[in-house]
């Protein structure tokens, strides 16, 4: 049975593309079918870790949500396309495709303008499971509450919610966790990215558990060469014994596992 | 000479143990000079072969910066001394002065100094023996700062409270008290890496992390409230059965 993944954080910052990016990529390496689809329509950003700009990108999600084309045709092949960068060459051969919103900024404003039909992306992204016989589809949200969040939170069967250790997105994080117990959602998993040096594991995450009723599947560290590196490469897969790797690691794990 | 000059060697640290008969001689040789506003007493590189109290009046040591512009080192008024290393080790000026006003120098030749210490070797003695207790007292303060690395490289700053006092004293004694200066330095540095730790540790500590329970439902009820979230819910469950169906 094929699952929808999407992953959101509150606000911007919390490294929710490239933790997207990593997961969706050992996903595939484990040999499963898997979709990515970049729903942050008003900052896309989520292709440049898969080596698309703006010269390759061919039809986007914004052409399917104008009626331009089919979902079909917005398929990026991702392991036919893997490019030279180390971390990126490992997915040569597997099962991945990505369905990158446009970068173009008279296509970001139309359909900020313009608005589009919610429930088309809803059929689209259905559509794309069916067609491609998706394992796995990743949905990387934009920040905050919209309604196409709203909407991918309701159809996940995995919502991976990022947080950064602070008070603001405890806030936020709270109101998304009740949001989606209220929608049901069948598997809720807290991530903790970005934890600085010092921060006491043990007393973090007693906090989450007190205020989330739910553990976090991971805290993983601020990585420092990720943030220098420009993050134009799959962090995970060129350095994996850098802690916050190993960390991507043991929750694309626990997603595989998730029956 | 006049008594106001030898008063005037006495403050000199190597002259200070001398008696006033050596003093007496020493006073004979100097050689009072006037300098106008802007006049350059030495520059950067120069033969050094002098001492220099200041009798009256300014001046300021400079320094080229790379740019070639003069930065400002220090400013040195009456009484203070400069180049007192001069008399010894005759190494190039590593700084140029130049006076801010009219200034007054009184000048200790090198040549001269010499002449005196062959003649009176008590005075070599007592030139001698200040320069061990100086090296005394730095190696005091070196193996203080040895100490205090040690502390540092544990985490432990408890010392900075109690040596602050007699930071400030070190600084008292000399603005060319070199090692006095590397205290300083040395005391501004682990502050500031205690107050980068302190404050990272407070970013941490801050994680007593708070959930505002009224904004909280404030936040859900604007986004529950809405038609649009209403009917997904209704449709949540439908939407994701259907699809399991479907695989």
């Amino acid at each position: 049975m094929g699952k929808i993944v999407s992953i959101h954080s509150f606000r911007g910052g919390t490294g929710k593309s490239n933790s997207t990016a990593n997961l969706a990529a050992h996903v595939a390496l484990a040999g499963k079918r898997v979709g990515v689809v970049d729903t942050d329509i008003q900052s896309p950003g989520i292709h440049v870790l898969f080596g698309l700009d703006e010269s390759s990108m061919g039809k986007t999600l914004n052409d399917f949500l104008n009626g331009k084309c089919e979902i079909k045709d917005v398929a990026f092949n991702i392991g036919e396309n893997v490019g030279s960068d180390e971390g990126r060459a490992q997915l040569a051969g597997k099962d991945i495709w990505l369905f990158p919103s446009s970068i173009r900024g008279s296509d970001i404003s139309q359909i900020l303008r313009k608005g589009y039909d919610v429930n088309l992306l809803n059929t689209g992204l259905q559509t794309l499971m069916k067609e491609f016989d998706l394992d796995y589809l990743f949905i990387d949200t934009h920040p905050g509450l919209n309604e196409e969040t709203l909407l991918s939170i309701a159809i996940s069967d995995v919502l991976i919610i990022i947080l950064r250790p602070d008070n603001q997105d405890f806030q936020g994080t709270a109101v998304t966790v009740h949001i989606a117990r209220s929608l049901d959602v069948p598997n809720l998993l807290l991530m903790v990215n970005k934890a600085v040096p010092g921060t006491d594991l043990d007393d973090l995450t007693k906090q989450i558990e007190a205020a989330f009723k739910t553990s976090p599947i991971g805290i993983l560290p601020l990585n420092f060469e990720l943030a220098s590196n420009g993050s134009k490469d799959l962090f995970s897969l060129s350095n994996p014994e850098h802690d916050w790797s190993k960390g991507i690691r043991k929750i694309a794990e626990v997603i595989l596992s998730i029956p | 000479m006049d008594q106001e000059t030898i008063s005037q060697l006495k403050n000199i640290d190597w002259f200070d143990e001398l008696s006033d008969d050596m003093l007496a001689g020493l006073a004979q040789k100097i050689l009072k000079r006037t300098l106008k506003k802007d006049e350059v007493l030495f520059q950067k590189g120069d033969e050094g072969n002098s001492l220099f109290i200041i009798n009256s009046g300014w001046v300021k040591v400079i320094a080229r910066d790379t740019q070639g512009s003069d930065i400002v080192l220090n400013q040195v008024g009456a009484g203070e001394i400069i180049g007192e290393m001069a008399l010894l080790d005759n190494e190039p000026r590593s700084a140029g002065v130049v006076a801010l006003e009219k200034t007054e120098v009184l000048e200790l030749k090198r040549v001269d100094f010499m002449e005196i210490l062959k003649q009176q070797p008590d005075l070599a003695l007592s030139v001698i023996r200040n320069f061990s207790s100086r090296m005394r007292y730095n190696t005091s303060y070196i193996e203080k700062i040895t100490e205090m690395s040690k502390r540092v490289a544990k985490g432990d700053y408890s010392f900075i409270g109690e040596t602050q006092a007699s930071q400030k004293g070190i600084k008292q004694v000399s603005d060319q008290d070199k090692i006095g200066q590397l205290l300083a330095e040395f005391f501004a540095m682990v502050q500031g890496v205690k107050s980068r730790e302190d404050d990272l540790k407070n970013q941490v500590e801050k994680l007593t992390l708070q959930i505002d329970e009224s904004q909280l439902k404030e936040e859900l009820d604007e986004i529950t409230g809405t038609d649009f979230y209403v009917k997904l819910k209704d449709q949540a469950k439908k939407l994701r059965e259907q699809r399991l169906d479907n695989k």
